[in-house]
């Protein structure tokens, strides 16, 4: 799939005409802001742990090998096994293969957005193990067949209506009502079932802590407990830059992803898994692997891009973006939408494969000033635009247009005399000093574009010069 | 596979750069009273908090919980001050089961179990956590599976905050380690809170000084 700036403009209008997805994406996203504001704003010194963070990120990165091999020889000491994945055939190739060697037949699942990136399900599908995705959110979203609308909150497109069909159509009877208690409590008794009979559990994780060979998950249903505690196996899959030295920086991390995510001090569970089972323990699966997944994150390394491997993936940005809260998550065509996802998805999966993101921004900034780790997304987006340009990806149209421009611009006659040249051109257009621009340029005619004044600002300057100001 | 390790390893290792560590965040949040903000962070999420003077009166205060919630079956971990209680002796009333040898009948019995009793090994007076581990042959299940969680929580536990917590910690960790800060809950439909969807719909601390 190529995300292009027509593929882009098409999901972005369909969602942006829909008036109850509009007002959907605006109430959670909302939600999302104020909370995040409120639960910074209770922390003494949220300003300087975001530093202190951002310090520990960049640290982290810079010396990523060391840290991960810390990190293995801790988990392989716990006796969880360790796997490694240049990309995401690889990675899902060795999930798959763990199933199949066991016998797996059903397997459930934590939501996950590393498993998202290597299609998991797919691959499990086709190696006979049903994938049960257990984040309600995520559940919903498995059942309608469509990727994740939002990084924390999948779901938020829905309404209660479609989810009730949903239920309906996989459990063969109509929910009772539409009530969201009523449709919650049916994913609680489908689900338990599904998790005391999976021969498999599925996690990613939000963080890896080296000191100790942990992951760590964080949930606020219990489902990442479920996956990670019935199955006699639990597989987790973790992007090799989500690591955390030591618990000290763990801890700074937890602080702030959930903080910054939905506003909650803490999700409501952060469960922490060190190893498989141990002697002697009363439950808990006899085998953890680990699959520490690259899938072009090492690539970024050393490049300007190697801040956006900082991201601890709160939401944050998606939440702020003017462009995410209007053309919805879909028009990404990525599991990572909104800033970090018009960044994350051309630097991971292909420039080529998505043209259109480094464009889906208006530079605002805004996105850097609530991430956390105060990540430069609009620097990235700029650079991702030149290298479109650079590599040859912009359109012959846009190439044309924009060399034209520069040569314009660069010669002051020939600006003076195209200025005028399309100051009288667009009479027929004008009324009331508004630009009527046709239809297939404004589809909705909510734009105003002001016409082009009679005589420019720079011939009237020396007038002005003389005046006394 | 170790070919896949040697080669990631391999080109973090050319591209790596030189870091200063930034050490320890050592700023500390003041509470004046811990039990007062745990009690006020649980509480805003939906949790409940029940403080008592001493054992006594926690046992007091279980006591009426189980009963109100017209409990039958309820599942203990075996641990301190649970197993000095003598919970099936003191309320003959409900079917017991304390987590120990049997696997399956735990898991079963969880399954069906109208409230989980256990104690926590720390809690966090900032974001009103408690911290439950397996160690020591406690179960994860019996806070997870039954539909109500009730915790003894003397009060000694509570550190101000998970930089607390952290740093006093060392040593490796358990297999599982659970930062629990208020009962299951979820927004993902049409971002309208729901208690309850896959753990606990109630979780009750009791603290005792």
């Amino acid at each position: 799939m190529t995300v292009t700036i027509a593929s882009f403009r098409k999901e972005a209008a369909t969602a942006v005409g829909d008036a109850h997805l509009q007002v959907a994406l605006e109430t959670a996203t909302g939600h999302f802001r104020d909370g995040r504001s409120e639960a910074l704003a209770e922390l003494p010194d949220a300003e300087a742990l975001r530093d202190h963070l951002k310090a520990v990120r960049a640290a982290t990165i810079a010396r990523l090998a060391d840290h991960l091999e810390t990190f293995e020889r801790n988990a392989i000491a716990a006796g969880a096994h360790v796997h490694w994945a240049r990309d995401a055939a690889e990675a899902a190739h060795t999930v798959t293969e763990l199933a199949r060697a066991r016998g797996v037949r059903l397997a459930t699942k934590s939501k996950s957005m590393a498993t998202e990136e290597i299609h998991l399900n797919q691959a499990l599908r086709a190696a006979g193990v049903e994938p049960v995705e257990t984040d309600l959110g995520e559940w919903i979203i498995q059942l309608a067949e469509e990727p994740p609308y939002h990084i924390i909150a999948p779901a938020i497109h829905k309404t209660r209506d479609q989810v009730a069909a949903l239920f309906a159509a996989e459990t063969g009877a109509p929910p009772a009502d539409d009530d969201i208690a009523t449709l919650t409590a049916i994913a609680r008794r489908e689900l338990r079932q599904r998790f005391l009979n999976a021969g498999m559990g599925i996690s990613g994780g939000n963080l890896a802590v080296a000191e100790t060979g942990s992951i760590v998950l964080v949930t606020n249903e219990g489902n990442g407990r479920m996956v990670t505690s019935l199955p006699p196996l639990h597989v987790a899959v973790i992007g090799i830059e989500k690591v955390a030295p030591t618990w000290d920086d763990a801890a700074a991390w937890l602080s702030l992803l959930a903080r910054s995510a939905t506003g909650q001090p803490l999700s409501i569970y952060t469960t922490v898994i060190t190893g498989p089972a141990q002697e002697g323990d009363v439950d808990g699966p006899a085998e953890v692997h680990i699959i520490l997944l690259d899938n072009g994150r090492s690539r970024l390394l050393g490049t300007e891009y190697e801040e956006v491997l900082q991201c601890i993936r709160c939401g944050a940005c998606l939440n702020i973006c003017p462009v995410y809260r209007e053309a919805g998550g879909h028009a990404y065509g990525s599991p990572y939408s909104g800033p970090i996802g018009a960044v994350v998805s051309p630097l991971l999966f292909g420039l080529e494969n998505y043209p259109a993101l480094p464009h889906a921004s208006t530079l605002c900034g805004a996105c850097q000033d609530v991430c956390p780790v105060r990540i430069d997304l609009p620097r990235m987006l700029l650079a991702l635009r030149a290298e479109e340009v650079s590599h040859g990806l912009a359109s012959p149209a846009e190439t044309v247009m924009e060399k034209g421009a520069a040569f314009i611009l660069a010669h002051e006659r020939l600006l003076r005399w195209g200025r005028r040249l399309l100051a009288l051109g667009q009479l027929p257009l004008v009324a009331g000093r508004q630009l009527q621009l046709p239809p297939n340029l404004n589809p909705a005619q909510e734009r105003r574009l002001p016409a082009l004044a009679p005589r420019s600002f720079h011939e009237i300057w020396p007038e002005l010069e003389d005046e006394d100001v | 596979m170790s070919e896949a390790r040697a080669q990631i390893l391999e080109r973090l290792r050319a591209r790596q750069a030189d870091a200063t560590d930034p050490g320890a965040w050592t700023t500390r949040r003041d509470f004046p009273d811990l039990v007062s903000r745990f009690s006020t962070a649980l509480e805003a999420a939906r949790g409940e908090v029940f403080i008592e003077d001493d054992l006594a009166a926690a046992v007091v205060r279980l006591e009426r919980l189980l009963h109100n919630l017209g409990a039958q079956r309820v599942v203990a971990n075996p641990e301190p001050p649970l197993d000095t209680l003598d919970l099936p002796v003191r309320f003959p009333d409900y079917a017991w089961h304390v987590a120990g040898e049997n696997r399956e009948a735990l898991r079963q019995f969880c399954s069906e179990a109208d409230a989980g009793l256990s104690s926590a090994q720390a809690a966090l007076a900032e974001t009103g956590t408690v911290i439950v581990d397996n160690a020591d042959g406690r179960s994860r299940l019996v806070t997870l599976l039954p539909p109500v969680h009730i915790v003894l929580l003397p009060a000694s536990r509570l550190t101000s905050d998970i930089f607390t917590w952290t740093a006093a910690r060392s040593g490796p960790l358990p297999p599982n380690v659970t930062l629990i800060s208020g009962p299951s809950k979820t927004a993902d439909i049409e971002q309208t809170l729901a208690v309850g969807v896959h753990g606990p719909r109630r979780l009750s601390v009791i603290v005792y000084r």
